[in-house]
């Protein structure tokens, strides 16, 4: 008889100093976080940063070269069937047979995922239901539409009711109208599982998620909620001015004021009315920009505080090159030369 | 494991190919029935079983790398082998479950020649003990082949170059005996012994002349559970080195 111990666990994922090589090329480099329970984590990063190799391991499809993870209080490694039960995952591309039938397809991966021959049928069921391919339950998955094989692929995972899904871009493939369902399906299932879902879409991460982890090169660069992320990596210090005037004559006076450290953008949003998104080094020149326009005579109709959105914080932490162990050390990063405002 | 065991075996009998296969065997094997009837001598009027299925398995054996192709390449082909491999069934039981399956047509194959005994039985007698001992033979040979068509498919990516390979491979291992028995290893006895002791065709002609020798169950048995263990290792390694 064998003993099965399940590790006592805060959390329903929790992976440790996780590195993966691949020969001599390292995907993975020491990364560590965890995930809660009915918790849906976002999975950022640029193409390969190293999503899909992590996302491959917590699912047991690789092995790690080092680290550990821990799957509902199950070792991937030791107790692999254990946690794979715990696990419905969809990959990038989803693993469809295309000479099955939809139906035929999801009764075999509920037993291969060890469903009771009693709860099958009513498992199908529910998940075709969820993904609203019911009517498609006899059709050959070869005939499908991407969008309906990304469905298929999708209500797999849902087989066997895993407390943690992993989703490799569900959205990849569907209609917008199908996209917002999707969605909507995430937020829902959240009620009874956790969910690690990685996305190109920011917007989508922005809609879904909680919490982020920010992944360049195989190491974590921030985790952390998007509010945070986005609050934080402001560091309350980017300005948002709307100015009546000419393009250059704003350009020509935010150079000349001293303490801007860059210009992100200058849009036109009415007829000669720029709304500018302007980092400053402090605060207090803020007074130095209203007294400088007023003195040239433009109208100041808006001057606030603003945040970067997660895109842009997305690009400030793809693009750095050391990694960071916290939130707290992006922070604490001082600019070894402040830019000069753009031309 | 049943579950794909069931999906395999539904793969083969959903489609054609299963079928056609079995046709082709027939074929070949009522060639052989009528060709040994026909060269009867008339004095005696006998012909035996066992030389029709040793004729057979020469071509039965290229038939094997068909069946077996698909195993594992196609998973690959098809990005369903990530479902496989993150499902709780270990790698053990995915090679088992295959091969089980690819086992199941195989004996369904053998057990459509079944009609030439039953039918010769009626019109006639049939020793049944030589018989059953070539189907014995028969079907562990077959396994073995089966198992090395597998690792195959494991090893190569493509099913159409996995059956070429296996082709030739086979090739290979009904020309073992006539290598060992070649002048160039005769002269050197220890070689000649290592490959004779690995003859696959040597082992069957005992088993067709009514034989039963346990040495040679025991050979074709640990052989094939061999060749699935090195499959299993082949699959893990893969997983270890992919990238």
């Amino acid at each position: 008889m064998t003993l099965k111990l399940k590790r006592v666990t805060l959390f329903m994922v929790e992976i440790k100093h996780l590195t993966k090589y691949y020969g001599k090329h390292i995907a993975v480099n020491d990364i560590d976080f965890q995930i809660h329970d009915n918790e849906i984590l976002g999975f950022l990063g640029p193409n390969g940063a190293g999503k899909s190799t992590t996302m491959n391991i917590i699912a047991g499809y690789l092995p790690s070269t080092r680290g550990t993870v821990v799957v509902n209080g199950f070792d991937i490694t030791e107790q692999a069937a254990d946690a794979k039960k715990c696990i419905g995952y969809l990959p990038e591309i989803p693993p469809v047979y295309p000479d099955m039938r939809v139906e035929e397809y999801l009764s075999f991966v509920a037993g291969l995922k060890g469903v009771k021959r009693k709860d099958i049928k009513k498992q199908v069921e529910t998940s075709m239901e969820r993904l609203h391919i019911t009517d498609m339950r006899r059709r050959l998955i070869r005939n499908l539409s991407k969008g309906y094989k990304q469905r298929v692929g999708f209500a797999q995972a849902l087989l066997g009711d895993p407390k943690i899904l992993i989703l490799d871009e569900p959205t990849v493939g569907l209609d917008p109208a199908q996209v917002t369902e999707v969605r909507k399906l995430i937020l829902d299932l959240k009620k009874d599982h956790s969910i690690i879902f990685s996305s190109h879409i920011l917007a989508e991460v922005s809609a879904v998620c909680e919490r982020v982890v920010i992944i360049n090169k195989g190491e974590i660069m921030a985790i952390d909620t998007i509010e945070n992320l986005e609050r934080s990596m402001t560091a309350d210090t980017l300005l948002k001015l709307t100015v009546d005037g000419s393009r250059e004559t704003i350009e020509r006076l935010l150079k000349d004021i001293r303490g801007i450290k860059k210009i992100v953008d200058i849009t036109e949003t009415a007829n000669n009315r720029f709304t500018c998104r302007i980092e400053l080094e402090n605060e207090e020149i803020r007074n130095e920009i209203m007294t400088s326009f007023v003195a040239n005579k433009l109208n100041i109709v808006e001057m606030s505080m603003d945040k970067l959105n997660l895109e842009e914080v997305f690009l400030k932490l793809t693009s750095q090159k050391k990694k960071r162990s916290g939130l707290e050390e992006i922070l604490e990063e001082t600019p070894e030369q402040p830019e000069q405002p753009a031309e | 494991m049943f579950a794909l065991y069931k999906k395999e075996i539904q793969s083969f009998f959903f489609s054609s190919f299963a079928y056609v296969l079995s046709a082709l065997f027939m074929f070949i094997f009522s060639v052989s029935f009528v060709t040994a009837i026909s060269d009867m001598t008339s004095n005696t009027l006998k012909f035996t079983f066992s030389s029709i299925f040793y004729n057979n398995f020469f071509y039965f054996i290229f038939l094997i790398p068909i069946l077996t192709m698909r195993s594992f390449a196609d998973e690959r082909r098809g990005g369903t082998e990530v479902l496989l491999l993150t499902s709780p069934l270990s790698v053990a039981k995915i090679v088992a479950a295959k091969f089980l399956a690819i086992l199941t047509v195989y004996i369904m194959m053998l057990c459509t020649t079944l009609f030439f005994p039953i039918y010769a039985a009626c019109t006639g007698q049939v020793m049944w003990a030589p018989l059953i001992c070539a189907y014995l033979g028969f079907f562990l040979w077959g396994m073995v082949c089966i198992a090395v068509g597998m690792l195959l498919s494991s090893l190569v990516g493509n099913a159409i170059i996995a059956a070429i390979i296996g082709e030739i491979i086979m090739e290979g291992l009904l020309f073992l005996d006539r290598f060992g028995s070649s002048a160039l290893v005769d002269s050197y006895p220890k070689l000649n012994s290592l490959v004779t002791w690995f003859s696959m065709q040597r082992r069957f002609i005992f088993f067709s002349k009514g034989i039963f020798r346990l040495e040679d169950l025991v050979f074709f048995l640990s052989t094939g559970a061999m060749i699935l263990c090195w499959n299993i290792i082949i699959i893990e390694k893969r997983r270890w080195s992919r990238g």
